[in-house]
C-alpha cells in the first residue's frame, strides 16, 4: 500500500455573511486510510468537504490531487476527479428505485432509451462484492434510512470514486448499522480507496480512522494519530476545556403521573398498524427512555401523543385531561413540549428568522402578540435569552434566517425553544441526533434539568448508550408493541438489545 | 455592485443596514434591464431602432398628464391581481385564478352598481366594493377549500373557475343586467354609481384614472401590514414556508389555507370592481380579463413584496399604455409591439434565474480575488 | 456576462441604426400626404372578418392614393382602450381614422368632441353615449351599416340551387345584430329557393346554433363535426375564430371523401378552405359585406372633398355593398346565373329580404 497524498487542501479561507467558517485550514489525504475530521457544530468541517467537492468556491487557498493543482466549481468535476461524497441528508429521489437513483446523471443508454436492466446487473454485483445486500429495483421509499446510505455509497462507488467523504454517516443509523457501516469502510479501504469521515463521535474515529485533524471555529487545531490519542484529549482538542461524559444524575423521586396512553392504536402512512395496544405511564419527575430500532413505531406514537397523527382508538391524557380529540394548539398549551424527529422538516420554519422560529408555538400569545400584531420588542428579547443561554451560534443574531444556521445549531434552537416553554411533559425525539459532545453534554444536563424541576420527559432515541446514561426507567417498543419496562438501574445493554429485537424478558 | 448586494441569508424582516440595496430591488431592476434588451433585439431584429422605439413606449406611457393618468389607470387593476398572487406566493399557493375573481368579484359589483342606484353614493360605493371583494373571496374559497379538505391542487381549480366565472357572467349579464340594445355587454354603469371621480379626471387631463388607483396604494399597505405585522401573517407566511412545521406548532394550517385564498380571492375581486366600476364602466361577456394573468408576472417581478407589486405594476402599466403610441410612431407592427412587451415581461418575469447568475458572479469575484 | 450583452447590444443598434434611419427618409418623402389610421377590434388583423376587411380596404387605398396608413391593436376591448389607441394614432399625426365594429360606437361618440380636427368612419355602427340615451354623428362622423341579411339571402339562394336537397345548418359566433341578419337572411334565401326555384333543402332548429364566441376554433370544429355527423351536408357560419374550427372540420370530412360545405362570411373565404393540395375548396360560397369597399370608398371622398360626414350610409344590394363572390368555382354556371337575378331582383326592389326574425327559427 503506498501512502501518497492523494487530496490536499492548502490555506483554505472561506468565508459566509458574518462568519468565516473555513480560517486557513489546511490538511492532506493519504492513499488508503481514514481521515478523520473532527469538530463541534458549526467548526466548519461541512464547509471544508463541500469546498473539496466543488459546493462552494474558497476566496483563498489551492487544492491538490494527486500532486496537481485543481480547480473545483462543481461537484460534476470532483467526480470527475474521483471524488464522492455520502451527505449527512441524503439526496435521493424517492420515487425512483435504487438502480435509477444510482445511474441518475450517468445512465447506460441502449439506443434512445435507458438500459436500466445493465445497471442493475451491475448495481446487484457491487452489492454482493461489499456485502450491501441492496435490492436494485427497491424505491427509495420504502427502504430505511441505512439502506438509503448503502445507496449513496454504491453510488460512489458506480462512479469510480476513489476519494470517499462521509459527512455524519453515522448520525442517522441504528447500532447494527453502524457496525455494518464500520465494516463496508474497511472494505473500501482494503480496496485503496481513501475515506474522509466527518464526525464529532469520538468512539466512532476510535473504532474507525487512522488519523484524525481537529477543527475548531474553523481553525485547525491538530492533527493526531489516532491510536495513540485518548478520547479525552480529542474531546478537549474539540471542544476546548475537558468534557465530562458522564451524566450527573441525582435520583429524584418520581411523583404523579403526567402523561397517561392507554391502548393507542396508530396506523402509519402506509395504512397499516404501526402502534398496537400501547399503554405507557409517565411520571412527573422522571425521564422515561423509549428504545427501540428505527421504524417500529416510535414515530407514530410519538405523532399521535402530540397530535399530528390521528390514532385509529385509545386515549392520550396529560394530567387526567383527556387529549385525544384535541388540536395541537391546545396540546400545547395543555403542557406539550415536543422536540421533534426531524428538525428541518418539523421543528423550524428554515426561511423563517431565528427569532420566529423560537416563538413558532408562542407568537399569538402576550407579550410576543397584541391585538393581533406581532410585537418585535419581545420577540428580540426572547430570543436573545435563548440564544444566549443555549448557545446558539447564528452569523446574523436573531434577524438570520434559520437556514443559515449549522445542523446542530438549529436544533439546540429547538430545545431552548421548547425547554423555555416550561412543559409538563417534554417529548424529547433524538434531540441529540448530529451535535457534537459539548452540545450533547449541555442538552443532556438539560433534560435531567427538566426532570428535576419535577417535570416529566418522554425521551425516544435509538442511541443506547443515550437512553442508558439519561432514563430512571426504559420502555422498549417493537413492532409497534411495548415489549416491557424496567427501572434504568436494573438495565444492561444486552438485554435491552434483546428487548429490542421483540424478546421479552421472563 | 456585488458588494451592495443584501445578503442572502437575510430574513423577510431583515433590518435595514445603512446603504445596502435590498437583493430583490437588484434582481427586479436587473430582470428590467434584461427584459428591455431583449426587447431592444426583437425591435432590431424587425428593422427598428431599438432607442427609437423606447422613447416613444416610455413618452407614449409619460408625455402628458393624461398619459400619466392613463398609466396610473392601466396600472391599477393590475397592483390588485398582483397582491393577489403575491399574497397566496406569500402563503405557499399559486393562485392562477385571478382573471375569474376579478371577473366574478366585478360582476357582483356591477350587479349592486346597476341595482341599487337609490342608495347615496358613498354607501352604493362601500356596497359596490364589498360585493367585489366578496365575489372575488367566494372565487377564492372553493379552491381554498377543496385544496384543505381533499388536497386538491389549487392550479387546476383556480383555472377551471374561471371558467365557471366566464361562463357564468356570459349567460347571468345578458339575462339581467343587459343594455338596452347590446347583448354582449352589460348596461353602462351611471358615474355616480361608479368609480370614476371627475376631479381626478380633471387632475389627469381627461384621463380614466379613477378611486381604483387609492384602492389599489389601501390594498397594498395593508396586505403589507398583514404580512409584516400581524399574527395572521406570520401564520399564513409559515404555511407557505413550511406547512409541516406549522401543523407541528398548533397553527390551523387547513383554516389558513381557505382564509389565504379568500384574500387572494378578494384582492384580485377588488381589482375587478376597479376594472369594470372604474375602468371600463360596464362589463362585456366573453372576456376573461388578461390582467388575472399579467398579476402573476408583476408579482414574480415584484419578488411577491406588496410595494415591489405597486412598482411592478405602474412599469407594466406604463408598457401597455406606451405601447400603442410607440407603435403609431415607429414601424413596429402592434403584433411585434405585443411581442415586445411579452418579451420584456417573460424576462422581468425570470428573477429566479437572474438571482442564480448573480450568485455566480459573486462567487467568481470572490474566486478571483 | 456583461460584457456580452454590452456586445450584443452594440451589434443590435449598428444593425438597426441604418434601417431605422432609411425609414425616416421615407417618411419624409411622403409628409404630406394623408395619414389613415385604424383601431382594430377584438382578435387579430387577419380575422378573415372586420378587422381584415378594413385594413384591406385601406391598403388597397394606399395604393391607388397618396396615403400613409397604420393599424394599432388595442390592450383590451373597452371605451377607455379604444380611446386610448385613438389618441395615439392622433398624436401621431392620423387624423382620418376607422374604426371596425358596434364596439367602437361609444369611443367615437366620445372621440368625436374629444378630437373635433379628426375625421371618423364607425363601419357597423352608430355614435352613442353609454347609456344609450344620447345618439349623435357630429359632422366628423361618417356611420357606415351593411344590409347583411341580403348578403345571407344570396348566399342561402345559391347553396339551396347548388345543393338541391338535404339539411343546412349555420353556426354563430354571438348573437348579435349583424351576425343575426345573416342568420335571417340565410333562411329567407332558403326557403325562397325551396318555394320557387324548385329546390327541397331543410333548415332545422337544432342545427341553428350560437357558439357564444369569436374566438374558440376548438368548440366550432366540435359543433360543426356533431352537425356533419346528423348528415347536414353545409353550414353557413358567420362566426369569426369558431368558423375556422368548423373549416377546418369541413376540409378532413372532405380529404377523406364526404362530401360537407361551409358557407363563408363578410369576405370571400374560398382560399380558406382550400385542401387536397390546394386543388378543391370546401367553400360553397361567402355571404360578403364590402368592408373593404366602404373603408376605400370613405377615403377615397375624404381626398376628393366629398367626405360625407355627419351621415349614416348603408351598404347593400342596390349599390353593390353586399353579396356573393364575381366567381365561386363550386358553384356551377347554371347557379350563379340564377343567383344573378336574384340578385337584379333584390335591387330592383322586387324581393325584400326582411332584416327582422319575423317567425324565422332564432
Amino acid at each position: 500500500m503506498q501512502m501518497e497524498k492523494i487530496v490536499e487542501m492548502s490555506h483554505i479561507r472561506k468565508e459566509f455573511p458574518g462568519i468565516v467558517a473555513n480560517d486557513n485550514i489546511s490538511l492532506y489525504l493519504k492513499q488508503g486510510e481514514v481521515l478523520a475530521l473532527l469538530g463541534e457544530n458549526g467548526a466548519g468541517k461541512s464547509t471544508l468537504m463541500s469546498v473539496l467537492f466543488g459546493l462552494y468556491q474558497p476566496e483563498q487557498g489551492t487544492i491538490r490531487v494527486k500532486g496537481k493543482d485543481v480547480q473545483i466549481n462543481n461537484p460534476l468535476q470532483a467526480n470527475d476527479l474521483g471524488i464522492g461524497m455520502v451527505h449527512q441528508h441524503f439526496k435521493l429521489v424517492h420515487n425512483f428505485t435504487i438502480a435509477e437513483n444510482i445511474v441518475l446523471g450517468m445512465e447506460p443508454t441502449k439506443g434512445l432509451s435507458i438500459n436500466i436492466k445493465y445497471a442493475a446487473d451491475k448495481i446487484s454485483e457491487l452489492s454482493k462484492h461489499y456485502g450491501l445486500n441492496v435490492d436494485p429495483w427497491a424505491k427509495i421509499e420504502y427502504v430505511s434510512v441505512g439502506m438509503q446510505q448503502r445507496v449513496e455509497i454504491l453510488k460512489m462507488r458506480y462512479r469510480d470514486a476513489e476519494v470517499v467523504i462521509f459527512d455524519e454517516p453515522t448520525a442517522v443509523l441504528t447500532p447494527q448499522e453502524i457496525v455494518d457501516l464500520g465494516q463496508i469502510m474497511k472494505n473500501l479501504i482494503k480496496e485503496g480507496k481513501s475515506i474522509i469521515l466527518i464526525t464529532h463521535k469520538l468512539n466512532e474515529i476510535k473504532a474507525m480512522a487512522d488519523r484524525c485533524t481537529v477543527i475548531r471555529r474553523g481553525r485547525v487545531i491538530g492533527t493526531v494519530n489516532v491510536q495513540d490519542t485518548t478520547l479525552a484529549e480529542m474531546a478537549e482538542m474539540m471542544v476546548g476545556r475537558e468534557v465530562n461524559f458522564s451524566v450527573d444524575k441525582e435520583d429524584h423521586a418520581a411523583g404523579d403521573i403526567v402523561l397517561k396512553i392507554r391502548n393507542l392504536y396508530v396506523k402509519d402512512n402506509r395504512d397499516s398498524l404501526s402502534v398496537k395496544d400501547f399503554s405507557l405511564d409517565v411520571k412527573a419527575g422522571e425521564i422515561l427512555g423509549l428504545a427501540g430500532v428505527d421504524g417500529n413505531g416510535q414515530t407514530e406514537l410519538v405523532e399521535a401523543v402530540t397530535g399530528l397523527r390521528k390514532p385509529e382508538s385509545g386515549k392520550i391524557f396529560i394530567h387526567e385531561e383527556d387529549l385525544t380529540e384535541s388540536s395541537i394548539f391546545h396540546r400545547i398549551r395543555s403542557g406539550i413540549g415536543h422536540i421533534p424527529e426531524d428538525r428541518q422538516v418539523r421543528g423550524l420554519v428554515l426561511d423563517y428568522p431565528l427569532e420566529y422560529n423560537l416563538v413558532l408555538e408562542r407568537y399569538c400569545d402576550p407579550p410576543y402578540a397584541k391585538n393581533g400584531f406581532l410585537q418585535k420588542e419581545p420577540i428580540r428579547k426572547h430570543a436573545e435569552k435563548i440564544i444566549d443561554i443555549f448557545d446558539v451560534r447564528s452569523g446574523m443574531g436573531p434577524t438570520g434566517a434559520a437556514r443559515s444556521l449549522s445542523g446542530g445549531n438549529q436544533q439546540k434552537a429547538i430545545v431552548g425553544r421548547e425547554i423555555d416553554l416550561d412543559p409538563e411533559i417534554l417529548i424529547a425525539v433524538q434531540p441529540t441526533r448530529g451535535l457534537d459532545v459539548g452540545s450533547i453534554e449541555y442538552i443532556h444536563k438539560r433534560l435531567v434539568d427538566h426532570r428535576n424541576n419535577g417535570k416529566a420527559v418522554l425521551l425516544v432515541s435509538l442511541e443506547l448508550d443515550e437512553i442508558m446514561d439519561l432514563s430512571d426507567r426504559i420502555a422498549v417498543i417493537s413492532h409497534g408493541e411495548l415489549v416491557d419496562i424496567i427501572p434504568a438501574d436494573q438495565a444492561d445493554e444486552n438485554q435491552i438489545g434483546l428487548m429490542m429485537a421483540g424478546v421479552k424478558n421472563d | 455592485m456585488t458588494e451592495k448586494i443584501g445578503k442572502k441569508s437575510k430574513g423577510p424582516l431583515g433590518g435595514f443596514k445603512a446603504p445596502v440595496i435590498p437583493r430583490p430591488v437588484v434582481v427586479g431592476l436587473s430582470a428590467v434591464i434584461l427584459g428591455l434588451i431583449a426587447g431592444a433585439i426583437l425591435m432590431g431584429l424587425t428593422g427598428n431602432n431599438p432607442f427609437e422605439g423606447y422613447q416613444y413606449l416610455f413618452k407614449g406611457g409619460l408625455m402628458s398628464v393624461e398619459r400619466i393618468g392613463d398609466t396610473l389607470a392601466t396600472a391599477t387593476p393590475l397592483i390588485l391581481t398582483g397582491l393577489s398572487v403575491a399574497f397566496a406566493f406569500r402563503t405557499g399557493l399559486f393562485n392562477i385564478g385571478a382573471s375569474g375573481q376579478m371577473l366574478f368579484g366585478g360582476f357582483l359589483a356591477t350587479a349592486v352598481a346597476l341595482s341599487w342606484t337609490a342608495l347615496p353614493r358613498p354607501v352604493l360605493l362601500l356596497c359596490i366594493l364589498l360585493a367585489g371583494i366578496f365575489g372575488g373571496a367566494l372565487w377564492g374559497l372553493v379552491p381554498g377549500l377543496l385544496k384543505a379538505l381533499f388536497n386538491v391542487h389549487e392550479v387546476v381549480c383556480t383555472i377551471m373557475m374561471n371558467w365557471i366565472a366566464y361562463w357564468t357572467i356570459y349567460y347571468q349579464i345578458p339575462k339581467y343586467f343587459k343594455g338596452a340594445f347590446l347583448e354582449t355587454e352589460s348596461a353602462k354603469i351611471a358615474d355616480a354609481a361608479s368609480l370614476k371621480a371627475p376631479w381626478l379626471t380633471n387632475l389627469f387631463d381627461g384621463s380614466y384614472v379613477n378611486y381604483g388607483l387609492f384602492l389599489g396604494i389601501f390594498a397594498m399597505i395593508i396586505v403589507s401590514i398583514i404580512l409584516n405585522k400581524t399574527v395572521l401573517g406570520f401564520e399564513l407566511k409559515s404555511a407557505g414556508f413550511n406547512r409541516h412545521a406549522s401543523e407541528y406548532a398548533g397553527m390551523k394550517v387547513n383554516r389558513n389555507i381557505v382564509l389565504s385564498m379568500c384574500i387572494a380571492g378578494g384582492l384580485a375581486g377588488l381589482g375587478g370592481v376597479t376594472l369594470y366600476t372604474g375602468y371600463a364602466g360596464n362589463i362585456q361577456i366573453g372576456v376573461l380579463p388578461s390582467q388575472g394573468f399579467d398579476g402573476i408576472a408583476v408579482a414574480l417581478l415584484a419578488a411577491n413584496s406588496p410595494i415591489g407589486v405597486f412598482a411592478s405594476a405602474l412599469f407594466f402599466g406604463m408598457l401597455h399604455s406606451g405601447k400603442g403610441f410607440m407603435n403609431a410612431m415607429t414601424n413596429v407592427p402592434p403584433e411585434i409591439g405585443d411581442t415586445i412587451i411579452a418579451t420584456i415581461i417573460y424576462f422581468a418575469a425570470t428573477s429566479v434565474l437572474i438571482e442564480r447568475v448573480l450568485d455566480k458572479i459573486k462567487s467568481k469575484r470572490r474566486g478571483d480575488k | 456576462m456583461k460584457k456580452a450583452i454590452t456586445l450584443l447590444m452594440v451589434l443590435v443598434l449598428a444593425l438597426a441604426l441604418p434601417l431605422s434611419c432609411k425609414k425616416k427618409d421615407n417618411n419624409a418623402a411622403g409628409a404630406e400626404a394623408m395619414k389613415v389610421g385604424m383601431v382594430t377590434d377584438a382578435g387579430t388583423i387577419d380575422d378573415k372578418s372586420f378587422n381584415q376587411g378594413t385594413w384591406e380596404g385601406i391598403l388597397l387605398a394606399e395604393q391607388d392614393m397618396d396615403i400613409e396608413t397604420k393599424y394599432l391593436k388595442p390592450t383590451g376591448t373597452t371605451e377607455a382602450d379604444y380611446m386610448k389607441e385613438i389618441g395615439n394614432l392622433i398624436d401621431a399625426g392620423y387624423t382620418f381614422i376607422v374604426t371596425p365594429g358596434f364596439k367602437f360606437e361609444t369611443a367615437i361618440f366620445a372621440a368625436q368632441d374629444k378630437y373635433p380636427e379628426a375625421k371618423f368612419v364607425l363601419i357597423d355602427g352608430t355614435p352613442h353615449n353609454a347609456d344609450w340615451s344620447e345618439f349623435r354623428a357630429e359632422a366628423n362622423v361618417v356611420s357606415i351599416f351593411f344590409a347583411e341579411h341580403e348578403s345571407g339571402f344570396l348566399a342561402g339562394v345559391a347553396t339551396a340551387l347548388q345543393l338541391q336537397e338535404g339539411a343546412l345548418g349555420f353556426i354563430g359566433g354571438m348573437e348579435i345584430p349583424p351576425v343575426q341578419k345573416f342568420n335571417w337572411g340565410f333562411q329567407q334565401g332558403v326557403i325562397y329557393a325551396n318555394a320557387n326555384l324548385g329546390t327541397m333543402v331543410t333548415m332545422d332548429a337544432e342545427n341553428i346554433l350560437y357558439q357564444g364566441s369569436f374566438s374558440d376554433v376548438a368548440a366550432g370544429q366540435q359543433l360543426a363535426a356533431q352537425m356533419f355527423d346528423k348528415g347536414v351536408k353545409a353550414i353557413f357560419c358567420a362566426a369569426g375564430g369558431v368558423g375556422v374550427g368548423a373549416i377546418n372540420e369541413a376540409k378532413s370530412r372532405a380529404a377523406s371523401g364526404e362530401e360537407v360545405w361551409i358557407v363563408g362570411v363578410d369576405v370571400n373565404q374560398y382560399a380558406d378552405g382550400l385542401y387536397n393540395d390546394y386543388s378543391n375548396s370546401i367553400i360553397l360560397t361567402s355571404a360578403m359585406k364590402r368592408i373593404d369597399q366602404a373603408a376605400y370608398d370613405m377615403i377615397k371622398a375624404e381626398l376628393a372633398g366629398t367626405y360625407p360626414g355627419g351621415e349614416t350610409l348603408t351598404f347593400n344590394a342596390s349599390n353593390n355593398g353586399v353579396g356573393i363572390p364575381e366567381e365561386n368555382p363550386n358553384l356551377s354556371a347554371d347557379v350563379e346565373a340564377k343567383v344573378k337575378e336574384v340578385f337584379a331582383a333584390i335591387q330592383a326592389g322586387d324581393i325584400v329580404v326582411s332584416a327582422e326574425q319575423g317567425d324565422l327559427i332564432q
